[in-house]
């Protein structure tokens, strides 16, 4: 039995990796190419990254299982070596000496109507599938992430716990900086939402992606100062999209153990490739003044940040 | 028949109420009144309230979606009445838009599609991961006022530029303009390329009213 959940609980903060696609991106990963092919025909860049982490200082490496989902791969044609990208990608994961390895779960990329025509029931079958594969592989834990709507992300972390009730779960939620506070493009709000997600049971809530460390720092600011109560976040957070004026309701999420993960500022295209404008330091700086606060369980990088980013927070944490 | 205000056209986009703007429009036409003033006074208004509504925070992606559809159910309950004339003085502009070739990426370029369309645009859609030579085809095509390319991978952002070289060297008649987004998409690399930008749906349909003057 892995220790994660002890460490997670007791600390010291958890540090985490930072950006896999875009260092996979710089090493040559082509337009269109899925991540996940690079398991299988590529194995060596993956290793390479995770490598480059763990020297970097991360305590805990998320394995390239991201788009490894039925939903995802079938766009590529890949839908039938789902086993063994999977697997494949939490061994490579492993292979990087890291304490932890941590295996990924993206949305699937469809939307529910009116957006799109995504099925929360279809979806489940595909979060079972991914994690009755990768509950038998070696990891510590799973990281639901990059979740737009609540609904997703709660059929994910259920459709987990059904399947591997003893792995520890981390959830986190992409959210985009609003006239009227924090909220996912679907219109779930910051603080009901994770407070929904928290009383699912998962290990930790949090955010990733979608902004650069300034405003995940006032994110998580925001939620670690919210005075209101996990209940009444529950109740507003109902029906996830639509629910605009829940915005302005009070809700967080009591207790809970947070994570958070923001991208490396904007990408921008230059003479030499594409570069992301933050400044490592500048990141870390913004990162660690969360350390502080004792829920704060887990930090990494999302888009764009490379082992430049995780070294320097690595510097900053006790 | 009791007469329908413009205000309750107005707000059946606005509540995203499909069926209620079909109704209405339906009505409007059976009491013999014009229908392009039930677009203009009316059912435009609530579009815009709604894309009002958006940029103040109060509306997010679904509702946004929902009032779009209820414009569109409205504006193909009329527009068959409006005759050839007027069908084209109520027309925007003929818009090819797609995702380009390598990027899977639809929800952004297919809002973006639906909201023109909203607003009185004709628009092909060709989905996503389009290459180049079916851009400038369809435009050919179509007669593309605008050629519009969505792009959300860093990646992927370099076909824009060779977009805006393809449609150049295909010496059109007439100078279709092109409108890029995505996430990826700045005012900066747009600058650089030779095209417009637009940072979210609502803004692509001020620059693709305003880049046709």
């Amino acid at each position: 039995m892995s220790d994660f959940l002890d460490r997670l609980r007791r600390g010291p903060c958890l540090l985490l990796d930072g950006g896999l696609g875009s260092e996979l991106i710089a090493r040559g990963l082509a337009p269109g190419t899925p991540p996940d092919l690079w398991t299988l025909e590529r194995p060596e860049e993956l290793t390479a990254v995770h490598r480059s982490y763990v020297q970097a200082g991360s305590d805990a490496i998320h394995a390239n299982t991201f788009g490894s989902n039925a939903a995802r791969l079938e766009q590529f044609g890949l839908l039938d070596r789902i086993e063994e990208i999977n697997r494949t990608a939490v061994r490579l994961a492993r292979e990087s000496g890291a304490t932890y390895v941590i295996a990924d779960i993206g949305p699937t990329g469809e939307y529910l109507p009116p957006v799109g025509h995504g099925d929360l029931a279809r979806w489940r079958r595909h979060f079972v599938q991914q994690a009755e594969i990768l509950a038998t592989t070696p990891i510590d834990a799973f990281h639901v992430e990059t979740m737009t709507d609540v609904r997703e992300a709660l059929t994910a972390l259920d459709a987990l716990q059904e399947v591997a009730p003893s792995i520890p779960v981390l959830i986190s939620m992409a959210f985009e900086s609003k006239k009227k506070g924090f909220f996912t493009i679907m219109g779930d709000p910051l603080g009901p939402s994770l407070a929904r997600l928290w009383a699912a049971g998962p290990a930790a809530v949090g955010a990733n992606c979608g902004m650069a460390s300034p405003q995940m720092r006032a994110l998580a600011r925001e939620v670690l100062s919210s005075p209101g109560g996990a209940a009444s976040g529950a109740a507003s957070g109902e029906g996830g999209a639509a629910s605009g004026a829940a915005g302005n309701a009070p809700g967080s999420p009591d207790g809970a153990l947070l994570v958070f993960q923001p991208n490396a500022g904007k990408p921008q295209m230059t003479g030499e490739g594409i570069r992301y404008a933050q400044d490592p330091a500048e990141f870390a700086e913004d990162l660690a003044s969360l350390l502080s606060f004792p829920r704060v369980a887990a930090l990494g990088g999302c888009c764009g940040t490379d082992p430049r980013f995780i070294a320097a927070l690595r510097a900053r944490l006790p | 028949m009791p007469k329908i205000e413009f205000a309750e056209l107005a707000q059946a986009v606005i509540d995203g109420n499909t069926e209620e703007a079909r109704r209405l429009a339906r009505a409007w036409l059976e009491s013999g009144s014009d229908p392009l003033l039930a677009i203009e006074q009316g059912f435009a208004r609530g579009i815009h309230r709604v894309g009002e509504l958006w940029e103040e925070g109060e509306y997010f992606l679904p509702e946004l979606i929902q009032g779009a559809e209820a414009m569109k159910a409205a504006l193909e309950t009329l527009q068959p009445r409006l005759g050839a004339a007027r069908a084209d003085q109520a027309s925007k502009g003929c818009v090819v838009i797609g995702t380009v070739q390598g990027d899977l990426h639809d929800i952004g370029k297919s809002l973006v599609g639906t909201m023109l369309t909203a607003y009185g645009f004709q628009v092909y859609d060709l989905g996503s991961d389009v290459p180049i030579a079916a851009f400038v085809e369809e435009a050919r095509l179509r007669r593309a006022d605008i050629v519009a390319a969505s792009a959300l991978l860093t990646t992927t952002m370099v076909a824009q530029r060779e977009l805006v070289r393809a449609v150049t060297a295909a010496g059109f008649e007439w100078s279709p303009k092109i409108l890029i987004g995505g996430a990826a998409t700045t005012p900066e690399w747009a600058a650089e390329i030779g095209a417009f930008h637009a940072e979210n749906a609502l803004r692509a349909v001020a620059v693709a009213e305003s880049c046709l003057g």
